[in-house]
């Protein structure tokens, strides 16, 4: 008996359907060798070359030169170089094949749809590659089944964690999302300033008794039932000189930020500061950036003079103004509706676009850099967006901020001209696809017709996912952007 | 410092109550032992040894060997109480809270409140509860859900000896009724105890571990269950926050409210059955006041919803384990948001 | 048995104190002034004052859910007690309790009780400080807390440890809806106590002077240190169980019969005045004084604050 295998119609790419095999490069029954080139196949985008893997043989070419196959369908049967399969065989083989169920599958389950007419426009999101079917009477809440549906969970994996082993909205959500891993390495968990016969302290004055050196059994609480509170650790506290204010990761504050006054420790010793629950979160995110988003920069020099030409107005109208990193929002907003592949999240191999510009803007607070997002900045008004961007930043700083408000978002900035500097790249803030860092405003020379002149100046720089976003798209968006912000007139509409 | 068994720190503590405060008397049974039998007194100084020799110290008028009638050892120790003396009752058995339950529910809570804050009833009722001595459905539960759900008691459950003579002394001066809640498997255990006076007040939670990424919230034999879970879960990268409630009432709730929010993770320990327990109190609590901090579902381990079984395998297959805790922290650190 | 004057006035004064107040109660309950359950006493003076005209505040009493009559004979003061009946905030207990837990500490008593048959293990308690202080500990039951395993319990406890407790059983021969000869088992409630091993007796509830006499003896013999003893008192109340009670236990014209027959405080006023210790003029003055005493005692209630929700949680606990 020879070995038939198949050798069907190969996807290429999330949206690929279907392709033409344009061109047979071997005759049917003639071995070949590994690397040459067996077949042409076309499909709307590309036309490409077929390469052997190893040495083979065609007994049939199934598919017609010029045909249209579906993915996975058969066209051709293959068999190693020395094998001399028999007609019958092959025949057998050809009838009896059943091509893999990789066809885009509607909503609707059970046997694959007929294919669609054309292959998918790009712009629409990937269609749900599997198919569920849940039996009437399934142990399962209706929350739960309609999630595993439109999910395409396969719901005979889950233990249902509800009475009787009813399966829930929660067991089938965990259930879609990908693993997480838990743990790593040890840990120590030895409490901090606990000794038998402790004082009676609220936990978060130990923390700051601990942070501040300050000897518990010296204070007398105020707290309730005499406990030590944290007011009591504090004014203990000696007032520390203010250190320099620049937090590690390019960070930026819409207002000023308060800064961080640090203890100093002993010269010829190091504080070992245990990060913070925040801090932890901030590395871990950034390093994953980093490491795995293949970022590239694209810089701009834009000129600021008609903004601040607004502003002056504003401010002697109301007596109040947005600030000009308000003005770049409305501008980035704008920008990103016209672009809307650069208002997009990667995940994975997926990218997801979004109809609105949710735009993350940074707030340093005393635990670490927040980024509040401005939903919808491409609707709002200047004025709107600067009253938004307060208010985020108020909450930010109390730890009023509720998930959603920080949690998405498709873009970021990054504003550090404040603190006088030029320029700078900032870390894409995953799952974004873009990050815009803006620099301090400069009086610089330009030419303007035949003249020297002076114009304010900022430098931005745009941060790009190359995943998701080319060279020429990110450029094509800070043409736009820059043509917004120098022309504010346009931010008003 | 002495390091003493648990047991032996009840005995000395209220032994030194009694010499400090000639108004402390006790009550229960066989904490004297051998009352009218050949063998005479201090046959036994109590079932759980917390009572020994304090009879031979202070005599039969301080130190009351009792019938078995465990509402008329609750009511005369109220009553006692109530007109000048501070009266340790003893019920053998947490169990039996049944047989006196209306002297404790309706009478001795209420006084303080019914009579207008004119009196005050400074009883302690101390009472050995839990499972791990396959003593069966009758002598094995863990009743402290119920008294703390009584308002104008204060509920102890303390773990460690240092701990058991610091909640002890607080609760026999205070003025207020105490419910002490002793575990029974925790008789024998050892622990260093600090000298002299030493009080801990009520309402506040001892800090076993430090973590960022789990809070346990235990009480009684749980805590040691507990720890030794939150030392394997720090080997593999996960750092609980693990704390020894003490008191259900008063409830240190800033300590929990602090601790859920920066980890946001909650895993409750509880010896008792699941319904309408102090695991749950504590789930409402922080489900309504930490809903904002929670990264994942609020984990409770629990007993079944079943008395305790006698025989071995099905008691331990009862009692919440280091193990069903360590699930239960990787499920809640394992939990992703949709 | 000698009484003086002043005592035999304070005797009839407190019974007639105890009498309108649960009549006038009566009548303002009718007119929906008073909220909750009340139990009256009316009938039984007798029994209260012939025990407390004997204690002082160092001894103590614990009461049952009828218990005006013994707040009243132990000294606590009559105005404070209607304002508190009428929930006033101003009231004994603040009007936390109202009439059922009506109480006064710091004159031995140790209230009113909703439990029936709470109140013994209690006394027993009051014992053992009585015992220290040399005093006695009184436990009022009635014919239906004597059923109760508490009152058992509490009997065989005080005999066991030897207390100074007198348990005084007010058999008024209704525990609720239920005669006595139906609840009660034993022979009577004397045997049985007897048979728990201390000394018992009986003696006549409507008669001031037989239950004075009897409870001589038994504070005497308590305070000797001999033990727990226990009185059963035969008594009448005029009322109902509760105020709104239906009475349909009673028999026909029983009630009118009761009030003719026996009346302890007509029985007391017929004892005193033909052996001439007092007058009948003596009697009329004392009942117009504490007509009006209960007469001020209720334009003040009606008069006094009433708590607010702010006073809710105060007094559950001392500290917390």
């Amino acid at each position: 008996m020879a070995n038939l295998r198949a050798f069907a119609m190969p996807k290429w790419g999330i949206e690929m359907t279907e392709g033409v095999v344009a061109e047979w490069m071997v005759k049917e029954g003639v071995p070949f060798k590994k690397g040459d080139i067996l077949a042409l196949i076309e499909t709307d985008k590309i036309t490409n070359e077929v390469e052997a893997e190893a040495d083979g043989m065609f007994p049939k070419l199934v598919a017609e030169t010029g045909g249209t196959y579906q993915v996975g369908e058969l066209i051709a049967v293959l068999t190693g170089a020395d094998e001399k399969p028999s007609a019958d065989e092959v025949s057998a083989f050809v009838s009896g094949f059943k091509p893999a169920d990789t066809a885009v599958a509607s909503k609707a389950g059970g046997s694959p749809p007929p294919p669609p007419a054309a292959a998918p426009k790009v712009e629409a999101a990937p269609e749900p590659v599997k198919t569920v079917s849940i039996a009437a009477d399934a142990n399962i809440s209706p929350a739960a089944r309609a999630l595993a549906e439109e999910k395409g969970v396969d719901i005979a994996g889950i233990t249902g964690s509800g009475d009787g082993g009813r399966i829930t909205f929660q067991d089938v959500l965990q259930a879609s999302l990908p693993a997480t891993t838990v743990g790593g390495s040890p840990v120590e968990i030895a409490p901090i300033g606990e000794t038998l016969g402790e004082v009676f302290a609220s936990p978060l004055a130990k923390r700051l008794a601990v942070q501040h050196g300050v000897a518990l059994s010296s204070l007398t609480g105020t707290g309730p039932k005499g406990r030590i509170c944290k007011a009591d650790v504090l004014a203990k506290v000696k007032p520390e000189p203010v250190a320099a204010a620049t937090p590690s990761a390019p960070a930026a504050s819409t207002a000023a930020a308060a800064p961080m006054a640090f203890a100093r420790p002993a010269p010829g010793t190091a504080e070992i500061v245990k990060m913070s629950s925040m801090r932890k979160a901030i590395a871990k995110a950034l390093s994953h950036s980093k490491s795995t988003i293949p970022h590239f920069y694209l810089r701009s020099k834009v000129r600021i003079d008609a903004i601040l030409g607004l502003r002056a107005q504003a401010k002697a109208a109301t007596g109040e103004a947005p600030s000009i990193n308000d003005y770049i929002v409305r501008a980035c907003g704008l920008a990103l509706a016209r672009h809307p592949d650069v208002n997009v999240q990667v995940h994975g191999d997926e990218i997801h676009r979004f109809g609105s510009a949710d735009i993350s803007v940074a707030v340093a607070t005393d635990k670490g850099l927040i980024t509040p997002i401005v939903k919808g900045a491409d609707t709002l008004s200047v004025a709107a967006i600067s009253r938004e961007v307060k208010a985020l930043a108020e909450k930010a700083r109390t730890g009023k901020l509720q998930p959603e408000e920080f949690q998405g978002g498709s873009f970021s900035i990054s504003n550090l001209g404040m603190f006088g500097i030029d320029q700078f790249d900032a870390i894409i803030n995953p799952p974004q696809g873009a990050i815009l860092a803006v620099g301090a405003g400069s009086r610089q020379p330009i030419e303007i017709g035949n003249a020297l002149a002076f114009a304010t100046i900022v430098e931005i720089s745009l941060s790009c996912d190359h995943r998701a976003i080319d060279g020429a798209v990110g450029a094509e968006f800070m043409r736009t952007l820059k043509g917004l912000i120098e022309e504010p007139k346009l931010l008003v509409g | 410092m002495a390091r003493q068994m648990i047991r032996d720190v009840i005995r000395d503590t209220i032994d030194a109550e009694m010499a400090r405060d000639e108004n402390v008397i006790m009550l229960g049974e066989d904490i004297v032992g051998g009352m009218g039998s050949p063998g005479g007194p201090e046959a036994i100084g109590g079932i759980w040894g917390t009572s020994g020799g304090l009879w031979a110290q202070y005599g039969s008028d301080r130190v009351i060997d009792t019938p078995i009638s465990e509402s008329a050892i609750i009511g005369a120790a109220a009553g006692a109480s109530l007109t000048g003396k501070r009266a340790i009752a003893e019920i053998m058995f947490a169990d039996f809270i049944g047989v006196c339950m209306d002297q404790i529910w309706n009478q001795v809570a209420k006084f303080r409140y019914m009579f207008g804050g004119k009196s005050k009833c400074p009883i302690v009722i101390r009472m050995p509860y839990g499972a791990g001595y396959n003593a069966a459905p009758q002598h094995s539960q863990s009743i402290h859900a119920m008294v703390t759900a009584m308002p104008g008691l204060k509920v102890v459950m303390p773990t460690t000896a240092a701990d058991v003579k610091g909640l002890l002394t607080t609760a026999i001066r205070d003025d207020d009724p105490v419910i002490f809640l002793e575990h029974k498997a925790l008789y024998g255990v050892k622990g260093e105890v600090p000298d002299g006076e030493y009080l801990i007040p009520f309402g506040h939670a001892r800090q076993v571990t430090q973590g960022d990424d789990v809070t346990i919230l235990a009480t009684g034999m749980m805590v040691g269950f507990a720890e030794k879970a939150a030392a394997q879960l720090a080997q593999d990268g996960i750092g609980c926050d693990l704390l020894d409630l003490r008191t259900t009432s008063p409830l240190d709730e800033e300590a929990i409210m602090d601790s859920v929010e920066r980890t946001g993770r909650l895993l409750i320990v509880d010896e008792a059955p699941p319904r309408c327990s102090f695991a749950t109190d504590l789930s409402a609590l922080v489900a309504n006041k930490a809903f904002a901090s929670l990264k994942a579902p609020i984990e409770m381990v629990t007993g079944p919803h079943s008395p305790v079984p006698f025989a071995r395998e099905l008691e331990s297959a009862y009692v919440p384990s280091p193990d069903k805790i360590v699930a239960a922290a990787v499920k809640a650190m394992s939990y992703r948001r949709g | 048995m000698q009484h003086s004057r002043e005592a035999l006035i304070q005797a009839y004064r407190q019974m007639k104190t105890i009498r309108v107040f649960e009549e006038r109660l009566h009548d303002e309950i009718a007119l929906g002034e008073i909220a909750g359950f009340t139990h009256l006493y009316a009938g039984q003076e007798a029994c209260a004052v012939g025990v407390c005209e004997h204690l002082g505040p160092k001894d103590y009493i614990i009461s049952t859910h009828r218990g005006h009559g013994h707040c009243i004979a132990k000294g606590c003061d009559v105005v404070g007690m209607m304002k508190e009946i009428y929930g006033s905030s101003d009231g004994l207990c603040k009007g936390k309790s109202g009439s059922m837990h009506i109480a006064d500490i710091n004159k031995g008593m140790l209230g009113a009780n909703g439990i029936v048959g709470a109140g013994a293990p209690i006394a027993v308690g009051a014992g053992i400080t009585a015992k220290s202080n040399g005093t006695v500990s009184i436990a009022f039951s009635g014919d239906g807390a004597c059923n109760q395993g508490t009152t058992f319990e509490a009997m065989n406890m005080a005999v066991v440890l030897k207390l100074p407790v007198i348990f005084v059983f007010e058999n008024n021969h209704y525990s609720e809806h239920t005669g006595e000869s139906y609840a009660v088992g034993a022979e009577s409630m004397t045997v049985r106590s007897a048979a728990f091993g201390m000394k018992a007796i009986k003696a006549n509830g409507i008669d001031f002077f037989s239950v004075y006499d009897a409870m001589r003896e038994l504070i005497e013999y308590c305070k000797a240190g001999n033990g727990p003893a226990s009185i059963e008192l035969d008594t009448e109340r005029f009322y109902g169980h509760f105020e709104g009670d239906p009475q349909r236990y009673r028999g026909k014209g029983e009630l009118d019969r009761l009030r003719e027959e026996r009346d302890c405080l007509k029985v007391f006023r017929t004892k005193v005045t033909e052996a001439k210790l007092l007058e009948g003029a003596d009697i009329d003055a004392i009942d117009a004084e504490v007509e009006a005493l209960i007469d001020r005692a209720v334009a003040e209630s009606k008069a006094a604050p009433r708590p607010t929700a702010d006073h809710v949680l105060e007094d559950v606990y001392i500290s917390y």
